[in-house]
């Protein structure tokens, strides 16, 4: 993959990393682009098991869980390390990552499209649904992200669409157990249209979703929940003759409302450019969309062409997973050699993320992490912030010129003030700390 | 609620030694070194060693320091020409007893510029560069030293605190302990870090309260440093009273731009605390061991608009233990008065730092001279014995 340019690494990345040679400092749509198509190195690196994998440790521990002898301590520890493996995943990646672009991409869909173990249970499904129904459709069409998530054992359970039952099914009638709207809702207000549809459509589609069912026997519909009769959803109606096929042309149609198209430009374009982003870009990028039968690259293609995508100003703050990992990319800890300083910081992560706002796999809500700056700027967010700047250049900031770094981290976008701050310092880690801890390293 | 805050950082205890070095063979193994003991602090921010020594019998001294000597008449005579900082009160018995001297107008060859990270640099490295740049292997003086030093294994030298210190760095193996959970920032860093942050409107605000907060959850502001100097001391002490003998840390915040009143007072409170309780963990050993406390370079001789004083070129070193002949303040004093000042504003060094430390280390533990001259502290002209040691 041809190296970046700083600008690339900043705005579309997560930093540069220490070492890499960058390109000349201008935006290159076509390199940024060529990202999607290359070999996904950090994906091979830090591979997880997918589903099927998961299933069956599951099925294990739940089987033995059921005997006398109890869950053995093999299965108990291997879904500990699992889930231990995946969190430092949410960092790993990133950190590593030479496709920068591809992981920010990786990483707002699963935010747009958010399942969290915040009430608990998900935990075992989290880094599959990234793997498996997120990643594999940044490049395709959104149509084929809305249904790849829609299905995936992750967000089933998530919102709780297990316990939804056609309150006409047999399984519903029988069990006296009606219908749970919280999918149904979740996928036109968050992860589709947002605006348009209203809460008849909503029940409407709850009908229509129950008797979904992804389990270690697969995909499918139960038909024992399946609510019976015509579903009229968005003026368009739905029989139950064959569900599932029902179910994906729902969400076809819904992928391809222009609702949809402006909520899929709007996240593209505030993630990227400005809390309050251009309204042109957001049309365009709506148009763009609908152009191309919902497929993303064009959209990728609209919003790097776009001015604001070259600007010099860096409106947008670093959520925390992309300061973090920004952090570690700048000061080369993604290389062997500082392998005994990652081994202690790996377990420092997640608290670490957790006191900056963003507990890794466990956001709060179903609208995913704050896309907007305020949502990172509480006094005790940023105190931890402040805390990472300062631990993490104790540790690893004695060998280094914090003047040269300002000059890796910002490049021309440092400004004279930090430049002098940092240059100020009495210790080498201090002027680091100085940087790591200003909002300049915070901005992109 | 300080105590128990430490007490659960002690629990950090970390060792590590360096992996299998040449110094592990049986041959020099067996040859334990002496008795004799030696600690370096990097005193790291540039103390400001007219304030630490005040040339009290200079009659140019107190024009240039209006504020920062206002309180003169409260230092500690010395010698009837220098007297020491009020604050440094807790050493004056070592001074009576002789286990305290002084080497004042002292500096590393570095002169080409005053930057903290280069002069610490030049110090820990002991290039006689006037450049700063360091000698070849990017090592430690400490480290040569080892290398030459006869009986050295890889248990005889100490680096101690979280972070490796370049003195000791290079061929030789070490040890590399940190006891506690080191320093937060310094109050220069706190400032730097305040400016950033204020200067962006984004961060003012939650910044300010975040800082609020983090004194009012105290109850009190959070205490310098957070670390307990006396315990890093004694865990200094420790380490010499086992197989170590020689030891190195550092301690920072020296950097006074300004209410360098203020710093100077918690700094030297600092010191003092980790020398005493270095003396006191050592009991008997204190005898025959040797401290230097040494910076990068001083500070201007006139203080600036802020009641502090900015990056200068002479200094002042603290010498400590029971193996010194002390009492006294050494060097040769260049006076303040009108072009005698270096660029008409620093003190004017009359001797290389690094003379005094090669003497120590000759004395303390048999290395020839020419060794030092060439492994230790390459170019480095010894010159006459300063006497540094009993």
């Amino acid at each position: 993959m041809d190296a970046a340019s700083l600008l690339e690494e900043i705005r579309f990345g997560y930093g540069p990393r220490r070492g890499a040679v960058l390109a000349a400092d201008v935006l290159d749509v076509d390199r940024v682009l060529a990202q999607l198509t290359a070999p996904d190195s950090a994906g091979a690196t830090w591979d997880r098991p997918g589903m099927a994998d998961r299933f069956a440790l599951i099925d294990q521990y739940n089987r033995q869980k059921k005997t006398l002898a109890g869950v053995s301590s093999a299965v108990a520890a291997a879904l500990k390390q699992t889930v231990l493996d995946d969190d430092a995943t949410f960092i790993g990646r990133p950190a590593f990552a030479d496709a920068g672009f591809v992981e920010r991409l990786v990483n707002l869909w699963a935010n747009r499209i958010t399942i969290s173990n915040a009430s608990g249970g998900v935990l075992r499904y989290y880094q599959s649904f990234r793997d498996e129904a997120i990643r594999p459709h940044i490049a395709t069409r959104y149509a084929d992200m809305l249904r790849a998530t829609l299905w995936h054992p992750g967000m089933q359970n998530y919102l709780t669409q297990t316990n939804s039952f056609g309150p006409n099914s047999v399984a519903g009638m029988k069990k006296g157990r009606g219908l749970n709207e919280n999918l149904a809702r979740e996928f036109l207000e968050l992860h589709s249209m947002r605006t348009g549809f209203s809460q008849t459509d909503v029940t409407e589609l709850a009908k229509l979703l129950a008797g979904m069912a992804n389990d270690e026997k697969g995909q499918r519909v139960d038909v024992r929940r399946v609510e019976p009769g015509r579903k009229t959803i968005l003026g368009l109606n739905f029989d139950d003759i064959d569900p599932e096929a029902e179910i994906n042309r729902l969400v076809e149609y819904v992928a391809l409302r222009p609702e949809t198209a402006h909520n899929v430009g709007f996240t593209l374009a505030r993630h990227f450019m400005a809390d309050d982003p251009p309204e042109d870009l957001v049309a365009a990028l709506a148009t763009t969309y609908l152009a191309h039968d919902s497929a993303l690259p064009p959209l990728y293609r609209v919003l790097l062409k776009h001015p604001a995508a070259r600007s010099a100003a860096r409106l947008k703050l670093r959520s925390p997973q992309e300061y973090v990992s920004a952090t570690l990319r700048l000061l080369g800890l993604t290389e062997a050699a500082a392998a005994p300083v990652m081994a202690k910081l790996v377990r420092k992560f997640p608290g670490a993320l957790a006191a900056m706002g963003q507990p890794p796999f466990r956001a709060l809500r179903p609208d995913g992490w704050p896309e907007v700056s305020e949502g990172w700027l509480t006094p005790p967010m940023v105190a931890a912030r402040l805390d990472w700047a300062v631990d993490l250049a104790r540790r690893a900031g004695d060998r280094i010129d914090p003047v040269d770094m300002a000059q890796t981290a910002l490049g021309t976008y440092a400004s004279p003030l930090i430049l002098q701050a940092v240059g100020r310092a009495e210790q080498r880690w201090e002027g680091l700390a100085v940087l790591l801890g200003s909002p300049e390293f915070s901005r992109r | 609620m300080t105590q128990s805050l430490l007490l659960s950082r002690r629990s950090f205890l970390i060792g590590c030694s360096v992996a299998a070095s040449p110094l592990l063979t049986p041959v020099t193994f067996a040859a334990a070194p002496g008795e004799n003991r030696l600690v370096v602090v990097v005193l790291r921010g540039a103390m400001d060693g007219l304030d630490v020594v005040r040339p009290l019998g200079d009659p140019d001294y107190l024009n240039l320091r209006p504020s920062l000597a206002a309180d003169a008449a409260t230092s500690l005579d010395l010698d009837g020409f220098f007297a020491l900082h009020p604050a440094a009160k807790p050493l004056m018995p070592l001074w009576q007893t002789g286990e305290l001297a002084f080497a004042h107008a002292v500096a590393t060859p570095y002169r080409q510029g005053r930057s903290h990270f280069i002069g610490q640099d030049a110090l820990e490295n002991g290039t006689g560069g006037a450049d700063g740049r360091l000698t070849a292997a990017h090592d430690g003086w400490l480290n040569r030293a080892l290398s030459v030093m006869p009986g050295a294994n890889a248990q005889t030298a100490v680096s101690v605190g979280q972070q490796r210190l370049l003195i000791l760095e290079g061929e030789s193996d070490i040890q590399h302990y940190f006891p506690v959970e080191e320093s937060t920032l310094s109050a220069q860093g706190q400032a730097l870090l305040a400016q950033v942050n204020a200067a962006d409107p984004l961060f003012a605000k939650p910044f300010a309260e975040a800082q609020a907060l983090a004194v009012s959850s105290m109850g009190e502001a959070v205490p310098k440093g957070g670390v307990d100097h006396a315990q890093l001391g004694t865990y200094v002490a420790e380490q010499l009273l086992g197989p170590s003998r020689i030891a190195s840390l550092s301690l920072g915040g020296w950097d006074t731009h300004h209410s360098q009143a203020r710093t100077m007072a918690e700094q030297l409170t600092a010191l003092s605390d980790m020398l005493l309780a270095m003396k006191s963990g050592l009991a008997g050993h204190w005898g025959t061991t040797l401290v230097l406390a040494m910076t990068e370079f001083g500070r201007t001789a006139r203080e600036n608009g802020t009641f502090g004083t900015d990056h200068g070129t002479g200094g002042a070193m603290f010498a400590a233990g029971g193996a010194l002949k002390g009492g006294r303040v050494l060097g040769e004093w260049p006076g303040l008065g009108d072009g005698a000042l270096l660029a008409d504003r620093d003190l004017m060094p009359t001797r290389d730092l690094r003379s005094f430390a090669g003497h120590a280390l000759r004395g303390l533990f048999g290395i020839k001279g020419a060794a030092i001259e060439q492994a230790v502290f390459p170019g480095l002209d010894l010159g006459a014995d300063p006497g540094l040691l009993l």
